[in-house]
Formats: C-alpha cells, structure tokens, sequence
C-alpha cells in the first residue's frame, strides 16, 4: 500500500482548486469585454462518482476501457452560453464571480490544512511519538 | 500550465481598466477644446476616445492547439476609437472659433458618459485587485503545504 495514497486525491483537489480560480481571474478580468461568455469549471470526477454504480467487467484486456476505469480526475473549463445579463452579450456577473472567488480561497485553505493534517500523521507514525 | 496564469490575467485586466481611466480624463480634459488637429487649415474640435476591450485569447488558442484544454486568459486593449457622434453647436459669436453665425463646434464629450465609465472602470480596477490578492493568498497558502 503506497504511503501517500491518502494524499493524492487531496493534491488533486488543489489543483482543480487552482483552475478554477485561475477560470473565476478569467471572468473578472473580462467583466467589460463585450460578447464575453463566462466560463465555469467542472470535474469529470463527479461525473464518475454517478457512473460508479456501473456494473462491468472486461472479458478481453483490448477492450475499450469502461469510465470507471480511468481514475484520473481531470478538471473540463466550459463556457456558459445560456444566461445574458448585460446588453453587450457579456454574461458575467461580479457579485457571482466575487463570492466563487471567497468560497474557492475558502476551499483551498481547508484543503491545505486537510494536506497538512496527513502529513502531520505521516509524521507520527514514523517517529512513533 | 504556467504557475502564475491567475497573476497575468489579473494583471492584464488592471492595465486596460488603467488605460480606460486614462482615457476617460483624456476626454474630460479636452471637454472644452475647440482645436484639436487641423484639417485642411481648418481646426477641428476633440473627438471623444472609447476604449475597444477584447477577450485576449490567443494563449487559450495556443493551449487549446497543443491539446491541453482551454486555458482561461485575460483582457486586452484593441483599439481606441474616436466616437463618431455629433459635435455639439453652442452659439458663443465672441469665440474666436465661431463660424459666420456665431456658432462653435464643441467636443462630443458627454460628461455624464465619462462619468459612468470613470465609475465602471475604478469598479473593474477594485475587483481584479480583490482577485489578485485572492490568488495571492493561495499561492502563499500553498508554501505552507507540509510544514
């Protein structure tokens, strides 16, 4: 058992912590661009998490693999078409975009902490004490 | 995926709502100037300026060409236009610009307009200020990872 198999998904967090802030930046940057769509982060991992109950199995190692399979969560940027609030066919809202932006540092703290906790137990169970 | 992404949008953003503020003053200050640039030995009065902003895009395309993804980028200044509408006719006969009925040509300047853009412009500024802090505080967070 790999020693750092509780941190991994903690690393990966962070950095769809990370694109998402990077894409919130994105979106206020260009708060007066006209035509601007705005653009939101989602996970394909929770895509997974809905496909897990997914019974299947491979009877041929050349086989397509099924979604469940493919453990890397990867983070998919994509643009809103849908909403309109301004009249220049830019849809960015600020008091959306600031209060993603509180929740995402939030987010990230509680996760570095969670990170740090891990390794503090790591410690712990390698001096003993 | 470059490390400081988060910075450069910012940052772009900061510099165009910079040249937007220098633009609105820019068209304050010459509210009033009848003599601008001469045209056929004529003086033409102040054409109000606007600022052209545009998604700046091409390290998204770039990203997007080397297969990894789109990458979210931030804005840039294309173009400052002279606003076409119509110079404002004040009859002023002492004026040495006035035309044989006493007429002068004014700058387009709309105070009220450069007013609202001077507003939305500090607004914009405030909140990428807010965003850079934000990304800031995260990448300093992130130094403190297994201490």
């Amino acid at each position: 058992m790999n020693v750092f198999q509780s941190i991994r998904p903690l690393e990966q967090a962070l950095n769809a912590s990370m694109v998402q802030q990077r894409t919130i930046t994105s979106n206020i940057s260009n708060v007066d661009t006209p035509n601007y769509k705005r653009q939101t982060v989602s996970f394909q991992d929770t895509l997974q998490e809905a496909t897990k109950n997914l019974q299947s199995y491979k009877s041929n190692p050349k086989h397509v693999p099924f979604s469940n399979e493919n453990n890397a969560s990867k983070t998919v940027v994509k643009t809103d078409q849908n909403t309109l609030n301004q009249s220049n066919g830019n849809n960015v809202d600020t008091d959306v975009e600031m209060a993603e932006l509180a929740k995402n540092q939030l987010w990230y703290n509680a996760m570095v902490e969670k990170t740090n906790s891990q390794f503090r137990d790591l410690q712990t169970a390698i001096r003993g004490s | 995926m470059n490390l400081f992404n988060g910075f450069n949008t910012s940052a772009s953003a900061l510099t165009a709502n910079r040249l937007r503020m220098d633009v609105v003053s820019s068209n304050i200050a010459n509210a009033e100037t009848t003599r601008s640039e001469l045209v056929d030995g004529e003086w033409q009065p102040y054409k109000r300026k606007v600022v052209e902003l545009k998604e700046n895009s091409f390290e998204s395309k770039l990203q997007a060409a080397m297969g990894n993804g789109e990458a979210p980028t931030g804005v840039k200044v294309s173009n400052i236009k002279e606003d076409d509408a119509p110079n404002k006719l004040v009859y002023n006969p002492a004026h040495p610009d006035a035309n044989e009925e006493g007429y002068v040509e004014m700058p387009n300047v709309d105070m009220v307009k450069e007013m609202v853009d001077m507003m939305s412009a500090s607004r914009s500024y405030e909140a990428n200020v807010t965003a850079l802090n934000a990304t800031k505080s995260m990448y300093m967070k992130a130094l403190e990872l297994g201490k």
